[in-house]
């Protein structure tokens, strides 16, 4: 029972709706079922006692047939206050209770009949609406109907009592009519009078008023600060003022914050401002200045313009022409591709063609020009040279590369080979194999072609003898020496020095045994010997006196210069020669003035011990440094001697006449080489390392200093017409100086492979000769013409071998016949030579 | 007056660097390069590189600025920047996976024709010609290529094509002058229009493909070549009066492939050559029997270039013949053709003897020999070539005739090849041995074609027979150094035999000496001759002529030398009064002639180490 009191506790509430479940769960959305549904399942599960019942199907029907009569009393049951019924209803509710289980029996078996009918028709019908809900919530919904209509039941019993079966179905029929109506009360006039279900204020509602909410409208809160009540719901009951708790109830009910407490009050009902999560989404949402409204931003768009042709178009504008009319452009267009299609310029569907494939061909020089010449700077790419024997497959045997040759090949870089490939041979057609390099080369090919600069060579197709400059034969240049007839040998090591006197007879040789020896020239007799040099001294010059008849010779040997008549020659001439050295005794003999100790100091005239004047010296000449050269003057009373170590006093002019020595520069001029006197003017040539200068004696200056390009002279020549010199260098040059045309030469020859020790003219025909450390005497002919403008002619004419090689020096002197074509020659292999024509 | 500014005139204007020319040019590199290659422009190398480049030193590349200005107008330029826009269209078509766009992109793409950058430069036909041997080689090496990612297959089959259409002109023509095996390949060198043409043909092996090469620069020399040589082949067959491009007979590009499968098509005597090859007999029998066609146009090579007359006369004359020979053939035979040519007048050119060296002779060629090689060179002189291996597939095997088995008459063809055979004179066998011999036949190794070729004349056959060592393959264009190995084989036997001879004279001279005097004429001094007698008298020796004689032959030598020794003198003693310049020429001339000196030396000395060497093995034998 005290489930039941509970159930009645609920009662003003529940009411109501029980009742509505009744009679609109066939019509309700199966949303407001669902809703319902929920508190009942809670009651459903205290009544479960009730079961019994909920299995009889006739209780639910006979409480539906007593519902019919029930909302006719609506009217009056509105009159009262929401506590009397209340009270009422409990109270009757007390009442029923104790006997409705009785009677519920016999009432069953009243309606047996046709109650089954109805019950299966409600229930096929109510499945039939919520196909889904049933299935889970079938046996559910029996109970809920059960238990509702327990109570409405009993109401129903407890007031009418007496209706009969018939009425009841004939309410039935009415009651699906008026789905409003909840239940029925009494009247006033005691006609049931209709109770109406409370308005469910949803959205497409009339009233938007709430139902709970008070409906004071826009009076105050305040005025009703005297009563019990705040106000009155919809149906006109007070809504009592909720209790107020104390200031510590209040206080606590901050502390715990219940679920959605803001902490204000509510201004319409008083109480505590609740708010639930969805509003305070809401209020939050209209903070931010978002949308606040339930707007589906995402919303499906509408096709108010759609393919679709829809009855009310959304314009109504008409038809315009063009929809119906064809363009005239289009037809332009058109008839344009027909026209083309027509002259043939188009051709649809033409088959597919390869595009290389339609290029055509056609006679490309058709208006074949006449030969052009090309462009002056075009420069065609050269062709491939021609395979040779040794890339044939079958080449000749001598081609086929040695063991060394292939090793060789192998090694050496790939740019570097002279061939890229080695000469193979196969002894047949079938056998021979691929050529691995082939693409490679082709690859090469077309970069050369295109990357390689070109550059156009002019390939001097002449025959190499045709650059030989062309000069007279040497055969019809003779006479000139051309064969070694005659051999000097007596000197122990280097001959240095060598002179033909002026008759043609005597050869003067001088060497590094300090002997000066003469020579028959013709036999090759040494006649007469002299020795020198002391302490092994060399003899550096010997040279006869170009007087005729004197027999005088001077040769040098270390500091000293001796003058000698050798016994070789007739008295007469003996006796001439004694005379002219001894004339200057005379004056040696004279105290020498003051400025002349100087030179005293230089040089001195002294006779000869007896040893030396027994071999035929009569005069020594004592320098101060080692003598190398000596020169004579034409006339033979002065002659030269060259120190070349004795700075200013390198060249000393001797006189034989009066035992006098002149030192004829003040200052040195380097290194002087040679010395040597015009042929006819009074003039001195003197040779440094680089130049050959050329001093005026009657003057006294210098008139010309020949630039031979040489880096270190070793001797020079003047020509007997004294126009032209020769140079011999120690770097292989022999340079030819015309004088009148420059101080430059006017050929440089080099043709010695070693250093030229000696150049020489001849001086009646017109040969020279050099002569070089290489051991070769180079004779050339060299003609002068008298004509200015004709340079003179030079031909080598012979290269006289004969000379060996000692020591790296060849021949060191040479000195040719006065009068015919032969050339005396001595060399470091200690002997001299007659060369003649 | 005005002061001149540095390199504003002269070299600094006339060249322009490669970096200049792009920019100008506005190209990419690789766009220079091609329009390079197809222009044929090529760097240059200034005289004076310094003043070139405006006093720099730095190594660079320098193009004739002429060349470059000559360029901006050029249209294929126009269509290399098409291209470029072409390409980026293209890929952004493809990109978006835009097929449709990309396909109608890529039919309608930009392309150039190079043909009248032919025509620009080589103005005129010969100078094409001229330059036709870079053109050939390369595209017989294509064609020899295999195809692959870097050379696609079109690209090898085109070039195949030209070569084939080149070896058919020269090979109807008969302008083949020189053939020479080589270890690289194949060189030949043919007369056109008077010019000569040389080109290296691979040998048919798959070639090496080495991984460094750049095959753009060599497909866009390819591209010039190709379009080079198709108008230079169209002028050809168009001067000789042939059809151009030639049919290609499928067939026989199935069977042996090469020159054979032309037909060469006579422009005027069109209508004649088909009256007589197209019987129906014949087109049936082609057709059943593919391979025949290619004996048959073995055969067939030269016939066309017979007037039309000529051949409708021959034709009814030689009607028996052209029947049998009908049966595996689409055109008259050779044999009946040449045998009734009317002499052409420049055929009386004695050079022309090579032209109809072998014009009397059939060739049966082994199919061990490289056909291409041989079948090109006989066909150039005449010859008719008879191939064993297109033959076994007529008689034995024939896939195509598997089909339709039924037709095939094994026995019929046999027949055929039989009468075919009787008329071979040669065979070209490359073989060591041979099982067996048709009497009536010379057996020959390849070269002898070759040799006989480059002599001019029919060489020797005994030291060409099968299995023979072979004598050396001598290239036609001589030995660089001036060497000559048959030259100095001669000169070697010359002295041999005169050795032999004074041996065998000084044997006979001690017998009977006296004899010997009179022959000799003696050029020495009368005088010193009477003195020595008149010693030898004293002395009581009889004075014979052999002594004399030897010590004549010894005076000779020298003599000769003396002679040589003296000029040489003269010749070192007039080089003394060259200048400088002139030496350094001089001895620049004397060094390459050294060299070829130096090189002929070696050769003989090894010649005659080998010569010795293998007649001491004769003695031992």
């Amino acid at each position: 029972m005290a489930k039941r009191k509970l159930a009645g506790a609920k009662k003003p509430a529940a009411k109501p709706q029980t009742s509505a479940q009744g009679t609109g769960n066939r019509q309700g959305s199966k949303l407001a079922n669902l809703q319902r549904r929920a508190p009942r399942l809670l009651i459903m599960d205290a009544d479960e006692d009730n079961e019994y019942d909920d299995n009889n199907g006739f209780i639910d029907d006979e409480a539906e047939e007593a519902e019919e009569d029930e909302p006719e009393d609506e009217s009056d049951l509105e009159e009262y206050d929401g506590e009397d019924v209340s009270e009422q209803f409990e109270g009757l509710l007390d009442g029923v209770i104790s006997d409705s289980e009785s009677e519920d029996e016999a009432g069953d078996k009243a309606s047996e009949g046709d109650g089954e009918e109805n019950d299966a028709d409600e229930r096929t019908q109510y499945f039939g609406e919520d196909d889904e809900i049933e299935e889970h919530e079938d046996a559910a919904e029996v109970i809920i109907n059960s238990v509702s209509d327990d109570d409405e039941e009993d109401e129903y019993l407890s007031k009418y009592s007496a209706a009969s079966d018939a009425e009841s179905l004939s309410s039935i029929s009415s009651d699906q009519e008026d789905s409003r109506v909840a239940y029925y009360t009494t009247g006033a006039d005691g006609k049931p009078r209709p109770i109406y279900h409370e308005i469910d204020p949803h959205y497409s509602s009339d009233d938007s008023d709430l139902e709970d909410v008070n409906t004071i409208g826009k009076v105050p809160l305040s005025a009703y600060d005297e009563y019990p009540h705040i106000g009155y719901d919809i149906n006109g009951k007070r809504i009592m003022r909720p209790a107020t708790g104390s200031a510590l109830d209040s206080l606590l009910d901050s502390i715990e914050v219940p679920e959605g407490w803001t902490g204000l009050i509510d201004k319409e009902s008083g109480a505590d401002l609740k708010l639930t999560k969805e509003e305070l989404e809401l209020v939050k949402k209209i903070q931010l200045g978002e949308n606040a409204g339930e707007v589906d931003p995402y919303e499906s768009t509408i096709e108010w313009f759609s393919s679709k042709t829809e009855i009310m178009g959304l314009s109504a504008a008409p038809e315009p022409k063009r929809r119906f009319v064809p363009s005239k452009y289009e037809a332009k267009r058109i008839m344009k591709i027909v026209r083309a299609i027509r002259e043939g310029r188009i051709s649809p569907n033409k088959p597919k063609v390869r595009p290389e494939d339609e290029q055509p061909v056609y006679d490309l020089w058709a208006d074949d020009l006449q030969e052009q010449q090309p462009h002056v700077m075009h420069i065609p790419a050269p062709k491939v040279a021609k395979p040779t024997n040794d890339e044939s497959y079958n080449p000749p045997e001598e081609y086929l590369p040695s063991e060394e040759e292939i090793n060789a090949w192998n090694e050496t870089d790939e740019m570097d080979r002279e061939t890229d490939y080695l000469p193979r041979k196969f002894s047949s057609l079938r056998t021979v194999p691929r050529y691995e390099n082939f693409v490679r080369e082709r690859f090469e090919r077309s970069l050369d072609l295109y990357l390689a600069p070109r550059v156009r060579r002019n390939k001097l197709n002449i025959d190499p003898d045709s650059l030989l400059p062309k000069l007279p034969s040497p055969q019809d240049l003779r006479p000139f020496p051309i064969k070694c007839s005659v051999t000097y040998r007596g000197h122990k090591g280097r001959v240095r020095a060598v002179s033909v006197d002026s008759s043609g007879l005597w050869l003067a040789t001088g060497g590094d045994d300090g002997t000066v020896r003469i020579w028959e020239v013709l036999t090759g007799r040494e006649i007469w010997k002299a020795t020198v040099g002391d302490n092994d001294e060399a003899v550096e010059s010997v040279e006869w006196s170009p007087v005729k008849d004197s027999g005088i010779l001077a040769a040098s040997a270390g500091e000293k210069i001796f003058l000698c008549l050798p016994p070789i020659f007739d008295d007469e001439t003996e006796v001439t020669g004694q005379e002219l050295l001894a004339a200057g005794w005379g004056y040696a003999a004279q105290p020498a003035p003051v400025e002349q100790i100087n030179k005293e100091q230089q040089c001195k005239w002294i006779k000869p011990s007896e040893k030396l004047a027994s071999q035929g010296v009569d005069v020594v000449i004592v320098c101060r440094k080692t003598v190398k050269q000596i020169a004579w003057h034409r006339r033979g009373d002065y002659f030269t001697g060259v120190s070349p170590e004795g700075a200013n006093m390198a060249v000393l002019v001797h006189q034989i006449s009066k035992h006098n020595t002149q030192s004829p520069f003040r200052k040195s001029k380097g290194i002087i080489q040679r010395a040597q006197f015009h042929p006819f003017k009074p003039m001195l040539y003197v040779a440094t390392q680089r130049y050959v200068r050329i001093y005026d004696l009657s003057t006294q200056s210098l008139t010309k200093a020949l630039q031979p390009g040489a880096r270190w002279l070793s001797s020079f020549d003047i020509h007997p017409q004294g126009d032209n010199v020769i140079t011999g260098s120690y770097d292989k040059r022999v340079t030819w100086h015309d004088l009148d045309l420059s101080t430059k030469p006017y050929r440089t020859l080099r043709y010695h492979t070693r250093a030229v020790r000696d150049v020489r003219f001849h001086t009646r025909l017109p040969l020279f000769c050099s002569a070089s450390d290489d051991g070769h005497i180079n004779v050339f002919h060299g003609t002068v013409y008298d004509d200015l403008l004709r340079n003179p002619l030079l031909v080598p004419l012979k290269v006289l071998k004969g000379h060996t090689v000692v020591q790296s020096l060849g021949v060191l002197k040479v000195a040719w016949h006065p009068k015919e074509a032969w050339l005396f020659s001595v060399g470091a292999d200690g002997t001299a030579k007659l060369w003649t024509s | 007056m005005r002061i001149k500014k540095k390199h504003q005139a002269g070299a600094a204007k006339n060249f322009i660097t490669r970096t200049q020319a792009v920019k100008k040019l506005q190209l990419s590199l690789a766009d220079f390069r091609r329009i390079c290659i197809f222009k044929g422009i090529y760097p240059r190398a200034p005289r004076n590189a310094k003043k070139a480049n405006k006093g720099s030193t730095a190594p660079t590349t320098f193009y004739y600025t002429k060349d470059i200005q000559y360029l901006l107008h050029e249209p294929v330029i126009q269509k290399f920047r098409d291209h470029k826009i072409f390409a980026r269209k293209l890929s952004r078509a493809l990109g978006r996976g835009d097929v449709s766009d990309a396909k109608r992109l890529d039919e309608n793409r930009p392309r150039y024709r190079l043909d009248m950058i032919v025509k620009e430069r080589y103005p005129t036909f010969l100078d094409a010609v001229r330059d036709l041997d870079d053109a050939l080689s390369m595209l017989f090496l294509f064609a020899a290529m295999p195809a692959s990612d870097k050379v696609s297959a079109r690209v090898t089959e085109d070039a195949e094509k030209l070569c084939n259409q080149w070896m058919a002109y020269v090979a109807r023509e008969r302008l083949l002058r020189k053939v020479f095996v080589s270890i690289k390949g194949v060189y030949y060198e043919a007369e056109v229009k008077g010019q000569e043409v040389v080109w290296l043909v691979p040998f048919k092996f798959p070639q090496n493909v080495p991984t460094d090469v750049d095959f753009r620069i060599m497909l866009t020399f390819l591209e010039f070549y190709t379009t080079l040589l198709q108008f230079v082949l169209y002028r050809l067959y168009a001067d000789a009066g042939i059809v151009y491009p030639p049919k290609i007979d499928a067939a026989k590009v199935q069977g042996v492939g090469g020159i054979s499968a032309y037909v060469m098509e006579g422009k005027r005597e069109k209508e004649s050559l088909l009256q007589i090859s197209t019987t129906t007999k014949a087109i049936t029998e082609s057709e059943m029997a593919s391979r025949a066609q290619t004996i048959a146009t073995v055969l067939n090579k030269i016939t066309d270039r017979v007037d039309g007359d000529v051949i409708a006369t021959t034709a009814d004359d030689e009607e028996e013949v052209i029947d049998t020979l009908d049966k595996f053939t689409a055109l008259p035979s050779t044999d009946t053709v040449i045998s009734d040519i009317i002499p052409q007048p420049d055929e009386t050119l004695p050079e022309d003897a090579v032209k109809t060296l072998f014009s009397p002779f059939t060739f049966y060629v082994g199919r061990e020999v490289p056909l291409e090689i041989v079948e090109f060179t006989i066909l150039s002189l005449g010859g008719t070539v008879v191939s064993e291996s297109v033959l076994d597939g007529y008689l034995h095997v024939d896939t195509d005739a598997l089909l339709d088995a039924e037709e095939v008459d094994f026995d019929a063809r046999q027949r055929e090849v039989d009468a075919l055979l009787q008329k071979v004179t040669h065979q070209v066998c490359d073989r060591p041995a041979l099982a067996s011999r048709v009497p009536g036949r010379i057996y020959v190794q390849p070269q002898w074609v070759f040799d006989s070729l480059n002599r001019g004349r029919l060489v020797p056959v005994d030291e060409y027979a099968v299995g023979a060592t072979l004598p050396p393959h001598l290239s036609p264009w001589g030995d660089g150094a001036g060497y000559d190995p048959e030259g100095i084989g001669k000169e070697e036997e010359g002295e041999e035999s005169e050795e032999v001879d004074e041996e065998a004279e000084s044997d006979e001279e001690e017998i009977e000496g006296d004899v010997e005097v009179e022959e000799e004429e003696e050029e020495e001094d009368e005088a010193l001759q009477h003195q020595r007698e008149l010693e030898s008298e004293a002395k009581g020796i009889i004075y014979s002529s052999a002594a004399s004689k030897k010590r004549k032959r010894a005076d000779k030598k020298p003599k000769k030398s003396a002679e040589e020794k003296q000029a040489e003198e003269e010749k070192e003693l007039r080089k003394i009064m060259m200048t400088n310049k002139q030496k350094k020429l001089y001895n620049q001339m004397q060094y390459g002639i050294q060299k070829k000196e130096t090189r002929r030396e070696t050769l003989k000395t090894k010649r005659r180490k080998l010569e010795k060497n293998k007649q001491n093995k004769k003695r031992v034998l």
